[in-house]
């Protein structure tokens, strides 16, 4: 396998961008028909994903302590929608069948068998994860919501049962699916540490024309059954620190933190820890009096409500997180965690990192804005 | 042509068999009747033109079925299976980009809407609250230019003004009545408005739901 032809090749075909993807799946339904309800019928994002999957694994191909462990999510990623060992052989021939289509005359023999031999080689890394991660966990969770709480009209807080013990880190996410969107599965961060009778909660803000969130705020109901990925995500506590704690959320960006501010308060002797809670308007604090209870009890805990986009009066400070964050106090010898949208989380490690944090002390979790 | 001898790899058409021509049989040598032969010529020529039209009958049958198999446009004359499928291909891309196309239009019309429904949510909360603040700093004004009158009179007050305080008061209960129940219906009407809304959304949603099929 010549891996300099393979990356030479992909850049070739990569040229026709969206065109190799619906290329693909066009030639996979048609030879394998029952393959198409496995996918949504809106089929653009999975396109994007499919083509940054393959540049990502093409230009990683001779690369392999760190192709596989990627490569090996993958094959535990796929659990969830369904994907068995006897669909990666089918998946392959339209793969080669598409980069043959949009080779033209360069395509070779040994191009064929290049491509066959690293697809051969990956999809086995793939199915052993995935067989690997079947031995100890089910492909998804079912599960039904025993509580939802309208905040807003366009937030909720929302607690579910799953049908199995759910095993997973404070600060992990998973991703869901609802009956009334299929195949649309979406990351939403556990707002708890794990409980004994295993209950998880979820904080939802609605996106406009998203397809899901409006599901979760307005109409999902108690009884209702939901379904659950694996748990994902590397925004955890660093047990092995002892210095204090500094947590930022922006909206339900709070939620992660949440679950990390539970660990922290069943440790024998908690840090100080300062939460700062921001949002644009001062009903966006959708859960500032349950934390502001807690805070009462709580020596260690000091929460700093924030309010970007008006000015909320003596109820929280007027600034976006970034700017409060940095007036209060100086933060060098603090661990800080920080989740929002992208822009406030950028902006947010920007300015920890201009007042002396360093950046293996901060850790951060991004929630998708669409 | 004018040989009657046949060679094995050219083939034999009716225009050959109408101009064949036999030599006559050398003097001495006996001979086919030529009309008969002729005649039955002729019969071969009409049976070979019947089995040819026969023959091309048959090509376009096969060709037509196969059109229908690769399902191509007529007009192609025959479709190699691997072309076939490429075009399959292509009316499948068509189809999903299409598809593609109207779940992005939908979306993007879904969120100009709630876009919309969520700034006029915000106008009318902002509107209200500051006719709520007008109502309150005219009562306000009121009452305190009502109690300034009261309060400068340290003597005891006559007959005429007490009865225009007396009036003034109810002049201001009245006017405090009308505001509130003007306030109250605004806002119950504002309530009706997005209970609406909920309800129907509600609605549509639980329609979606109930036609899709339960997970296990």
């Amino acid at each position: 396998m010549d891996a300099q032809r393979l990356k030479d090749n992909f850049a070739h075909v990569a040229q026709h961008g969206d065109q190799v993807a619906l290329f693909f799946y066009s030639d996979l339904f048609l030879r394998n028909p029952r393959l198409r309800e496995m996918f949504p019928v809106g089929m653009s994002h999975q396109r994007d994903r499919l083509l940054s999957a393959l540049g990502r694994i093409v230009s990683q191909v001779d690369n392999l302590p760190d192709l596989v462990p990627f490569v090996q999510q993958l094959g535990r990623d796929h659990r969830k929608f369904g994907v068995e060992a006897l669909h990666y052989p089918e998946v392959g021939a339209s793969l080669v069948a598409t980069l043959r289509y949009f080779s033209g005359p360069s395509w070779s023999e040994q191009l064929a068998q290049d491509w066959t031999d690293a697809y051969n080689l990956l999809s086995k890394v793939m199915i052993e994860a995935a067989q690997e991660d079947a031995a100890s966990r089910p492909s998804w969770w079912n599960a039904q919501i025993i509580a939802h709480e309208r905040r807003r009209f366009d937030l909720a807080v929302m607690r579910v049962l799953p049908d199995r013990p759910f095993p997973y880190r404070p600060g992990q996410a998973l991703s869901l699916e609802v009956p009334a969107r299929l195949r649309m599965w979406r990351y939403y961060s556990m707002a708890n540490a794990p409980r004994p009778d295993n209950t998880l909660d979820f904080h939802v803000r609605l996106i406009d024309g998203g397809p899901v969130s409006p599901v979760l705020v307005r109409s999902i109901a108690v009884g209702d059954w939901i379904k659950l990925g694996p748990p994902i995500g590397t925004m955890t506590l660093d047990e092995r620190s002892e210095r204090d704690i500094l947590l930022i959320g922006g909206s339900t960006g709070l939620a992660p933190l949440k679950a990390i501010l539970e660990q922290i308060a069943a440790r024998p002797a908690p840090p100080r820890v300062h939460l700062f809670f921001g949002a644009r308007y001062v009903d966006g604090l959708y859960d500032l009096d349950e934390l502001q209870k807690r805070a009462a009890g709580t020596p260690w805990l000091t929460v700093i409500p924030a309010v970007s986009d008006h000015d909320p009066g003596p109820a929280a400070e007027r600034g976006t997180l970034p700017d409060i964050v940095g007036r209060y106090g100086r933060w060098q010898e603090h661990d800080a965690y920080v989740c929002g949208s992208p822009g406030m989380t950028d902006a947010t490690v920007d300015r920890l990192l201009q007042l002396g944090l360093s950046h293996d002390r901060i850790r951060t979790d991004k929630y998708a804005d669409a | 042509m004018t040989s009657p001898d046949i060679h094995g790899a050219q083939r034999l058409t009716p225009a050959e068999l109408q101009s064949v021509n036999f030599q006559r049989a050398p003097l001495g040598r006996r001979g086919f009747d030529e009309d008969q032969v002729r005649a039955f010529l002729r019969q071969v020529e009409q049976e070979l033109v019947r089995v040819l039209n026969e023959k091309a009958g048959l090509e376009n049958e096969v060709a037509r079925l196969r059109e229908r198999i690769a399902g191509s446009p007529p007009g192609v004359s025959t479709v190699k299976p691997e072309d076939a499928h490429i075009q399959a291909v292509r009316i499948l891309s068509n189809a999903q980009q299409t598809a593609d196309q109207y779940v992005a239009d939908a979306q993007r019309y879904s969120r100009e809407i709630t876009e919309l429904a969520r700034r006029g949510r915000d106008e009318i909360l902002s509107d209200a609250q500051s006719r709520a603040v007008l109502v309150l700093e005219e009562a306000h004004r009121q009452a305190s230019s009502a109690a300034e009158a009261v309060a400068p009179s340290t003597e005891p007050m006559s007959g005429d003004e007490r009865r225009d305080l007396e009036r003034e008061i109810a002049y201001l209960r009245t006017f405090s009545d009308v505001y509130r129940t003007h306030l109250r219906s605004y806002l119950e009407a504002l309530l009706r408005n997005v209970e609406e809304w909920e309800k129907s959304e509600r609605d549509s949603v639980s329609d979606t739901r109930a036609s899709l099929p339960r997970m296990d």
